[in-house]
């Protein structure tokens, strides 16, 4: 049994975070830390070495290269070493590694990945490790091989799986993103059709071929069914379409308008906001083939539910009970109704995959002649904080949550048209993922 | 002649033709000193010592052959000790023989006391070492970033004593101690705490990674500092999955205000 002793010191930051009462929170100073930790192990991931002179080697290698730098990069719990610091030699095989080299300056790195990659007779082979440079002599972190057909997007995936793996051993066993996926509505075809796209805006393909309109795309925790609301000749209705057969799948359809899906993070449960009773929209809650539906709220506009995934006891939604559209939460069951945004105009919340925090698009001060577009802001449930992530550049709507809770896509106008960006939930990294017709409505995968 | 007299008495004598004669003989004279000065040194000007061709020996004084009178110097000679001119210094103690031998002059002898406990009874209380202790400047240095750390506000540290776990897997303990750090909310502890409070908290990571049996081993005497710890560790899910090993008993420190 090892026994092993550590100290930990409180941040001043969020200390002083705790003296700010809740009023302070809404005047516009990010008192809440996001992902606190500076101090990310840094990380050299010098080019992999070609392991044979097929011709098909170089420009897989180039794509390979790319891909991997891009997915750690962007995980956002890695310092990547500049490549400019790196030694002339850098190694392909475990052998070749020189710890010295790589882990004092000018690299200073703590970890490094490194491989080679060879295609041969249309396959093509990848060896990647990664080492603890810091303390030679221990055993490498990870030691990985692939085999795949000889084709770019082959290629992409293997850098993804070996990205995913490093993250996974280094991000505190919580899962990389790099193989999840982003489903959004586009409007690229003439009509609003359902989409999907690798996390990082690769490999975009058409889902849905209504020839009508698609809204509020929910993929299922397994990643097998896709819900959405879709407009039919008289009213909108909750669709289901399996990306496992390819096509829409039986889901009960009711009176009056049917719209903003939500799965519970066990996928066993459907929340949807219905116009079906009397008096206003209400939210409903259904097993996920759309039987045993009853309803949560009572009297009021109350759509937008969204489960809390870590625990699926609680829904957040969107009520305008109070007049402009507010954030609301209360118990699965329907108990417990409770106001968290107290100004303004305020929808689509997501909630982050520990439970923790609330993603949601806010116009802060609404109203003729006020100063400020919808931004996103994230909340900290237990304690009210709040800290605003978009800041000046056109409308910010539809957040959501990556299933690693790093990262939130979500849609803005700042590029002049309706686009999907992606962002590291401290605001770092932002990236434009859609440039092509408007895309809307971006939802990430679970895995 | 009476006429001559009277004016050889009476008739003023004129000094002006002599006086400017005189002046004027002067100044000629000074002329000429000046022209002669002029003619005598080459361009008008002269440079002192240039001619004379040869550097000037300095002998030491002292080293003449011949005895020369030393300089007369003042020395401040007292008669008598300003202070103590009217009494005498205190007479140093003598030696005096004891039974240990001779007494150093001077030195003060503490009474000596009788040992309460014999030595027969005494019990040696031997300080046990530890079996993974490593001698002195045997073991070998802390390397990486994992002996301590250091972030902007954050300071700690932390030690272990199976070495051979933490130097093959240095990654992880750093995954495990972000990871920690990461999940402890500040502003769950009151904000009036002034001096730093710790609080020791006990827990197992086993073989998935997952944390189990997470008790509070030492309280640090403020409630909410307890449980800002204890929460920080109930919020992990996993730390991913061990390296090695199937179990991994880890020890923290939460210390509130960093010092």
């Amino acid at each position: 049994m090892v026994k092993i002793k550590w100290t930990v010191k409180a941040l001043l930051l969020t200390a002083t975070a705790c003296c700010a009462s809740a009023a302070n929170a809404f005047q516009g100073k990010p008192i809440l830390v996001i992902n606190p930790s500076q101090d990310r192990p840094r990380l050299a991931v010098p080019d992999f070495k070609a392991g044979t002179t097929d011709p098909q080697t170089g420009p897989l290698n180039t794509v390979f290269n790319q891909t991997l730098w891009n997915d750690l990069d962007n995980a956002g719990i890695f310092d990547m070493v500049a490549k400019s610091f790196y030694p002339l030699l850098t190694p392909g095989q475990p052998a070749e590694i020189k710890e010295a080299a790589w882990g004092n300056p000018p690299p200073n790195a703590g970890l490094l990945a490194f491989g080679n990659l060879g295609a041969n007779s249309g396959k093509v082979d990848v060896q990647g490790w990664l080492f603890d440079v810091k303390n030679a002599g221990a055993p490498p972190i990870l030691g990985k091989q692939y085999r795949e057909d000889a084709t770019p997007d082959k290629a992409r995936e293997i850098a993804h799986r070996f990205a995913d793996e490093i993250i996974s051993r280094l991000g505190a066993g919580v899962p990389g993103i790099a193989e999840s996926k982003i489903f959004f509505i586009s409007t690229r075809t003439g009509s609003k059709e359902v989409w999907s796209m690798d996390y990082d805006g690769a490999n975009q393909q058409q889902l849905t071929h209504l020839g009508s309109v698609a809204l509020s795309p929910r993929i299922s925790p397994d990643r097998s069914r896709l819900v959405f609301s879709g407009l039919t000749k008289d009213s909108w209705q909750i669709m289901m379409y399996s990306l496992e057969l390819g096509r829409l799948v039986a889901f009960p359809r009711s009176g009056g308008d049917n719209i903003s899906p939500a799965w519970s993070s066990d996928g066993s449960r459907v929340a949807f906001a219905s116009s079906r009773g009397q008096g206003g929209t209400e939210i409903y809650l259904a097993d996920s083939s759309g039987g045993g539906s009853r309803r949560l709220t009572t009297g009021h506009i109350n759509v937008s539910p969204v489960f809390n995934p870590k625990t699926n006891g609680q829904i957040a939604f969107v009520s305008g009970q109070s007049g402009l559209p507010q954030l609301y939460t209360m118990d699965a069951d329907g108990s417990n109704v409770q106001r968290i945004t107290d100004q303004g105009y305020a929808v689509s919340p997501s909630w982050s995959p520990n439970g923790l925090l609330l993603a949601f698009s806010w116009i802060r001060n609404y109203g003729p002649g006020v100063v400020g577009g919808a931004d996103i802001y994230l909340m900290d449930i237990a304690s009210r904080q709040i800290v605003q992530l978009t800041h000046d550049s056109g409308r910010n709507d539809f957040p959501s949550w990556s299933p690693d809770g790093r990262h939130i896509v979500f849609q803005s106008t700042r590029g002049g048209t309706e686009q999907i960006w992606s962002v590291l939930a401290d605001g770092t990294h932002l990236q434009q993922l859609t440039r092509e017709g408007r895309n809307t409505q971006p939802n990430w995968s679970y895995q | 002649m009476a006429y001559a007299r009277a004016n050889m008495f009476y008739e003023r004598e004129s000094w002006r033709k002599p006086l400017a004669l005189s002046l004027g003989f002067h100044a000629l004279l000074g002329l000429c000193i000046l022209l002669v000065g002029f003619m005598l040194t080459p361009n008008g000007s002269s440079k002192w010592g240039e001619d004379q061709g040869s550097a000037i020996t300095i002998q030491m004084v002292s080293g003449a052959p011949i005895p020369i009178p030393k300089p007369e110097v003042q020395t401040d000679n007292i008669v008598a000790n300003p202070s103590e001119a009217v009494t005498q210094a205190p007479p140093q103690p003598k030696a005096t023989e004891t039974e240990d031998g001779v007494t150093i002059p001077g030195q003060v002898i503490k009474p000596k006391i009788d040992n309460v406990v014999k030595k027969a009874n005494v019990q040696p209380h031997p300080i046990p070492t530890p079996t993974t202790a490593v001698p002195y400047g045997e073991g070998p240095p802390p390397t990486g970033p994992y002996g301590a750390f250091t972030a902007p506000n954050t300071k700690g540290g932390f030690s272990f004593q199976n070495a051979s776990f933490a130097g093959k897997y240095g990654w992880y303990l750093d995954v495990v101690r972000r990871k920690v750090q990461q999940n402890w909310l500040g502003y769950e502890i009151d904000p009036h705490i002034n001096a730093p409070h710790r609080a020791y908290i006990d827990f197992d990571i086993l073989g998935d990674g997952s944390i189990a049996n997470v008790q509070l081993v030492q309280s640090s005497g403020i409630p909410t500092l307890d449980q800002s710890a204890m929460r920080a560790l109930q919020r992990v899910d996993t730390f991913g999955r061990l390296p090695e090993g199937n179990k991994l008993s880890v020890e923290f420190w939460f210390e509130y205000p960093p010092r």
